[in-house]
């Protein structure tokens, strides 16, 4: 079956400056990728080039005629200062099926009902998106992004601002997504350490270098150290994996900060 | 007090059409904050009035382009074109929007006082609610009513993109396209009332009642009714207070939607605590 999709030689950027140069890789059918690098590396840059917002400056990015993202923005890009249910937040997710100025119909609503049932917030369907909590109103977004049928979920920084136990939960539930609905998944993060025990390959991105491998190719000491350019330690516990960065005198990382 | 009311029904009426458009857009203008962008259009709106009236002045007549609605929604929709086109290099969006504000407004009044008979046009930029007749009315009407039918046919998308621009574009939507269309209808309906309503009350139809929906409702519908009902309430209360009081109309009515804002908010306060 050929990927979803491919990313051939392809450099990145915007307008003449190139970000990212030379980035060969795949998303197969049932994979779950993690993005992850430091905020400014290029995820972003990388992110919109799979959406197709953004042209590569040279090589090609190849989709399949088949694909259909569902996208799970970070929870700071949506406004919620509109006065939306969650109910009429997750219907978006099918407004482009339903067509231009057209209503939604009740396959529609019982369709975004299901979709928030999948997520287990169906009984917050008719309360305001802005009174929910930062886990809730994720939910919300990955219940829109569920409703549109999609074959690929994209979520950016899900895990951003929240607590350790909310992290976990939207974690372990985008987990079950691809598990038990083999749902394509594509997890962009800055946090190495949440990520990587839960996705099976991770893409890293640091200022001007890519690595893309299985979650055991990439969480090794040797690879990590080169890709960040300092001493790094990968440690197991309780079948977690944990990075931590090994002390160093303050000048020796003074060039990296 | 009715009975001399009545005999300006005719610009109560053309205050109630522009009170209706300019509420239903002012509550995007409000959600996407971009109230200086209304503000600005405004601003640029009364521009070309007085361009118009200075050009006319001088002798220079370019035909239908000296009629100060055509050079108001002429300079308006250049305007619209140039703040739907976003962001621009290092200039953040706000202090573009700031220098056009200033700018307008400054040539504004330049070519009023340089334009003949400019103290008798200075009622073009305060506005002259007091002087719309019944075929002003039709046309504030043939205006208002093709831009609303289209904002309620397109309401979902419109929505869309101004709630999360950036999911409606994975989704193909061309969100730039579905925002020209709003900043389009936007210039169109504050370049037809500007003549009529001046910069302050346009704006304030634009903000105002958009803000006492917010604070009257939870949901799009309700923020669109309080919305609605707000400003239609001022434009009647203003407008009917004025007359026989001989204030003038247009601050008046921005008076009234002024209460209405501090009565919803003072009705949340209460809410909030009980």
């Amino acid at each position: 079956m050929p990927p979803l999709v491919t990313f051939d030689r392809a450099t990145l950027g915007y307008g003449r400056r190139a970000v990212l140069t030379d980035i060969s890789f795949d998303i197969p059918e049932g994979d779950f990728l993690g993005l992850v690098g430091p905020n400014g590396a290029g995820k972003t840059t990388i992110l919109r080039a799979l959406l197709g917002s953004l042209q590569p400056l040279a090589g090609t990015v190849t989709r399949s005629p088949t694909l259909r993202f569902g996208y799970v923005p970070q929870r700071d890009q949506v406004d919620y200062n509109f006065p939306l249910k969650v109910i009429d937040v997750v219907m978006m997710g099918r407004y482009d099926r339903i067509g231009l100025g057209r209503r939604p119909s009740d396959h529609d609503r019982k369709l975004a009902h299901e979709a928030l049932e999948h997520v287990g917030i169906d009984r917050l369907a008719d309360l305001p998106l802005a009174d929910l909590s930062g886990g809730q109103k994720q939910r919300t977004l990955i219940a829109r992004a569920l409703v549109g049928e999609p074959n690929v979920l994209v979520l950016d920084e899900p895990t951003n601002g929240m607590d350790l136990v909310a992290t976990t939960q939207i974690l372990g539930l985008v987990r079950e997504l691809h598990d038990r609905d083999g749902l394509t998944v594509l997890m962009v993060s800055h946090a190495l350490n949440e990520v990587a025990n839960y996705v099976e390959r991770i893409a890293l991105v640091v200022e001007g270098g890519f690595r893309i491998g299985t979650t055991d190719e990439i969480m090794t000491e040797t690879a990590l150290s080169q890709m960040y350019g300092i001493p790094v330690e990968v440690d197991s516990f309780d079948g977690h994996r944990i990075v931590v960065a090994k002390r160093q005198p303050a000048e020796a990382t003074a060039d990296r900060v | 007090m009715f009975s001399t009311v009545l005999l300006f029904r005719e610009a109560l009426y053309g205050a109630l059409v522009i009170a209706l458009a300019c509420s239903v857009l002012g509550v995007y203008v409000v959600l996407r904050r971009i109230v200086f962008v209304g503000a600005a259009l405004a601003q640029i709106s009364s521009a070309g009035i007085a361009l118009a009236l200075f050009l006319t002045g001088a002798g220079i007549a370019l035909g239908p382009v000296t009629h100060p609605t055509v050079m108001s929604l002429l300079l308006t929709i250049a305007a619209v074109m140039f703040f739907a086109g976003g962001a621009r290099g290092r200039v953040p969006p706000d202090a573009t929007i700031g220098v056009t504000y200033a700018v307008a407004a400054a040539f504004g009044i330049l070519l009023i006082a340089k334009a003949s008979h400019g103290e008798v046009h200075d009622i073009f930029l305060s506005g002259n609610i007091l002087g719309i007749t019944r075929n002003d009315t039709l046309v504030l009407l043939a205006v208002a009513v093709p831009v609303l039918v289209l904002h309620a046919v397109f309401y979902k998308e419109l929505l869309f993109v101004s709630f999360d621009r950036e999911t409606a574009r994975t989704l193909g939507y061309n969100v730039r396209w579905w925002d020209l269309l709003l900043y389009l209808t936007l210039g169109i309906v504050i370049a037809s009332a500007m003549q009529f309503a001046g910069v302050m009350l346009v704006f304030n139809f634009l903000v105002l009642p958009a803000v006492t929906g917010l604070l009257m409702s939870h949901t799009m519908r309700g923020l669109f009714f309080w919305s609605v009902a707000s400003a239609l309430g001022a434009a009647f209360i203003g407008f009917s207070l004025s007359v026989p009081f001989d204030l003038p109309s247009g601050p008046a009515i921005s008076a009234a939607s002024g209460v209405l804002v501090l009565i919803a908010w003072l009705g949340r306060k209460v809410a909030v605590r009980t």
